[in-house]
């Protein structure tokens, strides 16, 4: 018999990379929000497209590098297209972009379905085997993704706060005019930021499909994935999404291996709904105008 | 034969005679006549066939059932245009009220034993109470937030539904209740158009009343309907308990006829609540004609596709089997070109070509007195408006 020790640290490492993955599937989404002040209704079905990338690449016989390459430059050159395209023009008009991504997203599941159809397809392994950790074993995948994640969380933070280009993003976030006063070109820095949003998205993808499977339909609970850890975390604010992550993937792991596994996606919509009751702005408010 | 005798007539005919009406009017009068001779044209010789042909179906018995599915549809676009559509709050998931509606019903008709007639009173009752509670939080939270909300209710809802499939069916519904008036093309069919006509007039009287012009200012400005001593808490929370009744109106009435069930696929995907807000948005938010004809519009495109038999060539694939994708597509290159909706272009087109585009001569406009080309005033705008307005607050309002 397990003892209750072993039981809550195998929850603990768990928790800690299915919520490293929770940051990688929410970052994007809180970036565009954060600096664009748009919601990108989009972002799960460019998760969705990154899975499918690399899915390709494997059948085109590309490999792993390949699949991997896909997976990340796809979805951030649509996402780029798609600023570039659509948002770009409706930016003054948020509900116009909410409804015009949502229609994007059904034209990426509904071209998978059409190609794909339904059935669910598995991408190239990124790595295989197990480790042991704690009296319990766990995929390599998942640790490598536990890794992944905040390597390049981190990279962005360095990114954000040191370069030129960061600080411009920080700067149109706080305040577009004052941004262009200063000679910041929004335009630009929102392109950027979308770019670096889908690439976001198709790691996540990848992952996320390396991990299960991909099939049309799997962006949609990331999307509400999304938006429950970018709510709860404080709308636009980096650093809370990583906490509400993290929050969220201790909660849905708890409740799933603790009470019954078919609770699974209840926990983050119902921690959404609280907060958004109790404290809409979120766990950290928006830091960038601080 | 005076003057004064011509005038009085003409005042006590122009209201009734439909040659006096506006012309958009008259094609509204012209279609809903044609939709309740339908049946009766298909068995005519001649106008039968071509009535056949532009039904969405093979037959006429299939195409009457496409029909009645397309005006339960159309009835679910008009109880979302007329919470978001006037009150300015979108609604992400409207199919909240569909499933609360087609579910009671189906459960107090399956597991009671209540006639149908009876249960879907029941539905709508509780379908009110679902538009109570997400009415009330609407007070305290606007804008994206509250869109949140609407998004991620009817998830939480179908999430209960797979936990507790013993009660809910899980993804696979309930199965099939007990029909209102059984399986008949006919009667299913004037069914339909009878309730989507009810709701239409129910909708249409109201919000061209005070009432509608209420929730018209609220979208416009909340700060000066309270100025003016009304309580907007209390418009709100009707628009939604309205909405959400007659959401799940529709919904009950739906689960009882042949042509729908309760299934979360067929009352509260994502996508249904999606093809909810196209339809309306397509047609024209805040006219209610405009998600009217949406609806039928969205809910029919697919049945057209269905029948063309043509092969893409270089993909192998039919046009039936990418009906979806292909109407993703249609509605995607529609909101770019008519971002206000059809019907306001469709109005401002036919005031520009019939030469009577000065500035409302006619008795009616479709919300409330605006001109359509007037874009400080319409749905649209002023939604975009409030939004942005939450957004300025969320960024530190220095940008204007």
């Amino acid at each position: 018999m397990a003892s209750t020790l072993s039981v809550a640290l195998t929850i603990i490492v768990q928790a800690a990379m299915i919520s490293a993955l929770y940051a990688l599937i929410a970052i994007g989404f809180t970036l565009i929000f954060g600096v664009g002040g748009v919601l990108n209704l989009a972002h799960g079905a460019t998760i969705t497209m990154g899975a499918f990338s690399a899915y390709y690449a494997g059948q085109l016989g590309l490999g792993l590098p390949g699949a991997v390459l896909a997976s990340v430059a796809v979805p951030a050159i649509f996402a780029g297209l798609l600023y570039l395209g659509m948002v770009k023009r409706l930016e003054e008009e948020p509900i116009m972009v909410m409804i015009t991504t949502l229609v994007v997203s059904v034209v990426i599941e509904q071209a998978i379905v059409v190609f794909e159809g339904t059935t669910s397809r598995s991408i190239p392994q990124l790595i295989e085997g197990q480790f042991s950790l704690a009296g319990a074993t766990f995929q390599n995948l998942l640790g490598v993704m536990f890794v992944v994640s905040w390597i390049i969380i981190g990279l962005l933070f360095l990114f954000v706060n040191y370069t030129k280009t960061g600080k411009g993003i920080l700067a149109v976030s706080m305040s577009h005019k004052g941004a262009s006063l200063v000679g910041i070109q929004s335009s630009r820095i929102n392109l950027i930021t979308w770019i670096i949003a889908g690439a976001f998205a198709g790691i996540a993808g990848l992952f996320l499909g390396s991990w299960l499977t991909a099939d049309f339909a799997m962006g949609q609970a990331q999307l509400v994935l999304s938006f429950s850890i970018v709510v709860v975390g404080g709308i636009g604010s980096i650093r809370g999404s990583v906490v509400g992550a993290y929050l969220i993937g201790f909660l849905e792991i708890a409740t799933t291996n603790l009470i019954s596994s078919s609770l699974q996606g209840l926990a983050p919509l119902v921690v959404l709904v609280v907060v958004l009751l109790v404290k809409p702005e979120g766990l950290f408010g928006r830091e960038f105008a601080e | 034969m005076t003057d004064n005798d011509t005038s009085r007539l003409r005042l006590l005919l122009g209201r009734l005679n439909p040659l006096g009406l506006p012309l958009r009017q008259k094609i509204g009068v012209f279609g809903l006549a044609f939709l309740i001779a339908m049946p009766l044209l298909v068995s005519l010789p001649v106008v039968g066939r071509f009535v056949v042909m532009i039904l969405p179906a093979s037959s006429w018995e299939l195409g009457l059932y496409n029909l009645a599915a397309a005006l339960f549809f159309g009835m679910f676009a008009m109880s979302w245009d007329a919470v978001s559509g006037y009150t300015g709050e979108i609604s992400f998931g409207h199919g909240l009220f569909f499933a609360v509606g087609g579910y009671t019903s189906a459960m107090l008709n399956m597991g009671h034993g209540l006639s149908p007639w009876v249960s879907v009173l029941g539905g709508v009752l509780l379908a009110a109470v679902a538009g109570v509670m997400i009415g009330v939080p609407a007070l305290r939270i606007e804008g994206p937030y509250l869109s949140l909300v609407t998004l991620v209710a009817p998830l939480i809802l179908l999430q209960v539904f797979i936990y507790m499939s013993d009660i809910f069916g899980g993804e696979q519904g309930l199965g099939n209740p007990e029909n209102l008036v059984g399986l008949g093309f006919v009667s299913n069919y004037f069914l339909a158009l009878g309730l989507f006509l009810a709701v239409f007039v129910l909708l249409w009287a109201l919000t061209r009343s005070n009432t509608g012009s209420i929730l018209t200012a609220i979208r416009e400005d909340e700060n000066a309907v309270s100025a003016a001593g009304l309580s907007t808490a209390k418009f709100k929370i009707f628009a939604f308990v309205l909405s959400g009744a007659i959401g799940g109106l529709a919904g009950a009435a739906y689960v009882h006829t042949p042509v729908g069930s309760p299934t979360p696929s067929e009352l509260m995907s994502v996508i249904i609540n999606v093809e909810v807000i196209i339809a309306a948005v397509l047609g024209g938010m805040g006219t209610i004609v405009g998600a009217a004809l949406g609806g039928l519009f969205v809910a029919m495109l697919p049945d057209y596709l269905n029948l063309v038999e043509f092969t893409v060539p270089v993909i192998g694939k039919s046009i039936s089997e990418m009906s979806f994708f292909l109407f993703a597509i249609v509605t995607l290159f529609l909101l770019n070109i008519f971002p206000g909706g059809v019907l306001r272009w469709g109005i401002a087109l036919g005031r520009r070509a019939t030469g009577r585009d000065g500035g409302g001569k006619e008795g009616m406009a479709a919300d409330g007195g605006q001109s359509p080309e007037d874009a400080g005033t319409n749905p649209v705008a002023q939604t975009m408006e409030r939004y942005q307005e939450y957004y300025d607050n969320m960024f530190g309002g220095d940008d204007k």
